[in-house]
């Protein structure tokens, strides 16, 4: 079979994005990028509208001008049409689409606390994205020219995850990791037992209450896809429990980031929460970036979770075997060992090589990963000036304990932050609001001075936030409304009490127990 | 009225099933049934936005799907062609995966059929799969008639 189809599509997406790439470098857009605010994204736009522009643009040629047969080469370009589909459309509604909404939210003034609507509704790229990929799929159908791509996503979504494996510290690792087990172990466990206890008081069939034990419990559709061989679950079974996640998880993703705004919850209590409470591994990943879509944070504690889900997966699906066997006198013989092995999630080896592998500082100091660091080897021009240093001096007598006396007089020294001792204490004299708000500002810029991203690992922490935009949009053209019509009898009942359960009992724990420090 | 050659579209419901008796009811031996089986689209969404399955485990699950539907399809065959075959009427039967109402017009307007049945949609609370024929579409594509048989 011949994968490619000869269409224009990819090449004039091409042309498009060698056109954006062209307006953004001559100049051309300075009004639009003006408007919209856009100049932090400028150095993106013009790069990747020119590096996949091009792609698309030789690529989308060969594809409509060559004879093709059938083959490895045939099969793996065909993808690109699909793949360039998802990027031009990310592309387009974090460039375009996301800022217009901003800026129309921000017309309106604040409207909680100093939030704007878009930030409390969390419409950002990343929910608009999955919004325009469920659109595509529902009422415009993917082209055929772009269906063998758009699966690329899954694998977006999982390189995504095995880099990110790169920015995680030993301790966060261990904390997070201890967090997560706690969590995830007891809401999994908990939700699988209660669904099979609802099942059995409904006298529902073995086969569903397994099936749906999975889904509810552990990762969503990706463990009802897992356990529905096992437990020889009906098609219909299938069916009604796909449809009750997929409506659950969609309706979370868009739900989860405007409780955590109301809330006021932190990165590590929101990617605590949704990574418990939120039914479908996707729409984990979803809700963490939407609630925090320039940074990675969130997205950082939501992915240990998700991770540790995964990981629990090959075991509840073995307890469901060994459960669906003593309980069903027909059911198959399961291979036991062959069921662990074949739902082992191997991506998980990948992040866990990358983080050893960071660890090493085989890329770069391996402190340079973890985001922020401490460096004041700075040139001469980043120094304080001599105006800065004055309005120090003339507020020096208001720092009274001595600790803080000495950091603030080696800063005024050396019109520099000197260590990260006196780092953290000037914080604290910021925070204590004890000078000036000009002083303030002055400490504030001195720390930031000192404390940054390295450049490279800011470029790499883009990256993986494209390619988890990448997933996301493409994950959203597979979700169709016809799978989700199909939530109903027992599954949308027991789903959504337990479903509800969990999502509540995980944020009260994540708000009681739960801090923002690691 | 005769009815020589008949589109029976069903699929194991309760609505299809009271289509299928009506079919016998108006075939007489000796004419012909072509019994059209649809495995409704949304079937291949029901991978849904999975993506932590290895390639195996999606396979396996594909498969397991493709076996389970098979086996349902299996017994409604069995079924309308072992009542088919004790009053002496012609079967055969098509499978097709798509939207149920585009299919039916697609297949009856293909050969010479000179009648089409179909089961009424069950009741809105009773539970099924949610996949119910475009009325819209059988009247504006068919071009003969459409018998419509109520799920008493």
């Amino acid at each position: 079979m011949v994968y490619t189809k000869k269409h224009p599509a990819l090449l004039i997406m091409g042309i498009l994005m060698l056109s954006l790439g062209a307006l953004i470098h001559f100049s051309l857009m300075d009004g639009v990028i003006s408007h919209l605010h856009l100049q932090k994204y400028l150095g993106e736009m013009s790069s990747l509208s020119y590096i996949f522009g091009g792609i698309a643009f030789i690529v989308g040629l060969w594809q409509l001008v060559w004879t093709h047969k059938e083959g490895n080469m045939d099969y793996y370009l065909s993808t690109v049409a699909g793949g360039i589909f998802i990027l031009f459309i990310a592309m387009i509604i974090r460039w375009f689409v996301a800022p217009s909404v901003a800026v129309w939210s921000k017309s309106f003034g604040p409207v909680m606390g100093a939030k704007y609507l878009h930030e409390v509704l969390g419409l950002n790229y990343i929910v608009l994205g999955i919004l325009t990929g469920i659109i595509v799929v529902n009422f415009f159908k993917v082209p055929t020219w772009a269906e063998n791509g758009v699966r690329l996503s899954r694998l977006g979504l999982k390189t995504g995850v095995v880099l990110l494996g790169t920015l995680y510290s030993l301790a966060e690792l261990q904390q997070l990791g201890g967090l997560s087990i706690l969590m995830v172990g007891f809401f999994v466990l908990g939700s699988v037992g209660l669904v099979l206890w609802m099942g059995a008081r409904h006298n529902i069939p073995n086969s569903m209450g397994g099936v749906l034990s999975a889904g509810m419990g552990v990762c969503g559709v990706s463990a009802t896809v897992a356990a529905a061989p096992v437990v020889q679950a009906k098609s219909v079974e299938v069916a009604y429990t796909i449809g009750t996640i997929l409506l659950w998880g969609v309706a979370c993703m868009f739900l989860f980031p405007i409780i955590g705004n109301l809330l006021e919850l932190g990165h590590i209590q929101f990617g605590a929460w949704a990574g418990t409470g939120i039914l479908n591994s996707a729409q984990v990943a979803g809700a963490a970036l939407a609630y925090q879509p320039d940074g990675i944070e969130t997205l950082k504690v939501a992915e240990i979770f998700n991770i540790t889900r995964v990981l629990i997966l090959p075991i509840i699906v073995v307890w469901l075997a060994v459960w669906y066997v003593k309980r069903e006198e027909n059911a198959p013989d399961i291979n036991i060992a062959r069921v662990a092995f074949e739902k082992f999630p191997v991506f998980v080896i990948g992040f866990l090589l990358m983080f050893t592998l960071s660890s090493t500082g085989i890329f770069s100091p391996a402190n340079h990963y973890k985001g922020k660091y401490f460096d004041n080897n700075i040139p001469a021009e980043k120094l304080l000036t001599e105006e800065q240093v004055l309005s120090l001096k003339n507020e020096q007598t208001k720092v009274q304990r001595e600790v803080r006396q000495a950091a603030f007089t080696r800063l005024i020294e050396n019109k520099k932050v000197m260590s990260i001792e006196d780092d953290d204490t000037l914080r604290g004299l910021v925070n204590a609001k004890i000078l000036s708000k000009k002083g303030n500002k002055i400490l504030k810029t001195a720390h930031k001075t000192v404390r940054h991203t390295a450049n490279k690992i800011k470029k790499f922490r883009q990256f993986i936030t494209w390619l988890f935009a990448f997933g996301l949009v493409g994950l959203g053209m597979q979700i169709t409304f016809s799978s989700i019509k199909q939530a109903g009898g027992y599954p949308l009942a027991i789903g959504g009490v337990v479903g509800t359960l969990k999502a509540v009992l995980s944020l009260i724990i994540v708000v009681l127990f739960v801090h923002e420090t690691i | 009225m005769d009815y020589t050659h008949i589109l029976l579209a069903s699929h194991g419901t309760p609505g299809a099933c009271a289509a299928e008796n009506a079919t016998f009811k108006l075939c007489q031996p000796g004419h012909t049934i072509h019994h059209l089986i649809v495995v409704p689209d949304f079937w291949k969404g029901m991978l849904g936005d999975d993506w932590l399955n290895n390639a195996i485990t999606q396979i396996r699950y594909g498969k397991y799907i493709e076996g389970q539907l098979e086996k349902e399809i299996q017994i409604d065959i069995n079924r309308v062609s072992s009542t088919a075959e004790a009053q002496n009427i012609t079967y055969h039967y098509e499978i097709l995966l798509g939207n149920p109402a585009d299919c039916v017009v697609k297949v009856a307007n293909s050969s010479h059929f000179d009648l089409v049945v179909i089961g009424s949609p069950r009741a809105k609370k009773q539970e099924g799969l949610k996949s119910r024929m475009h009325c819209e579409t059988l009247i504006r594509g068919l071009t003969i008639p459409l018998l419509v048989i109520p799920n008493a």
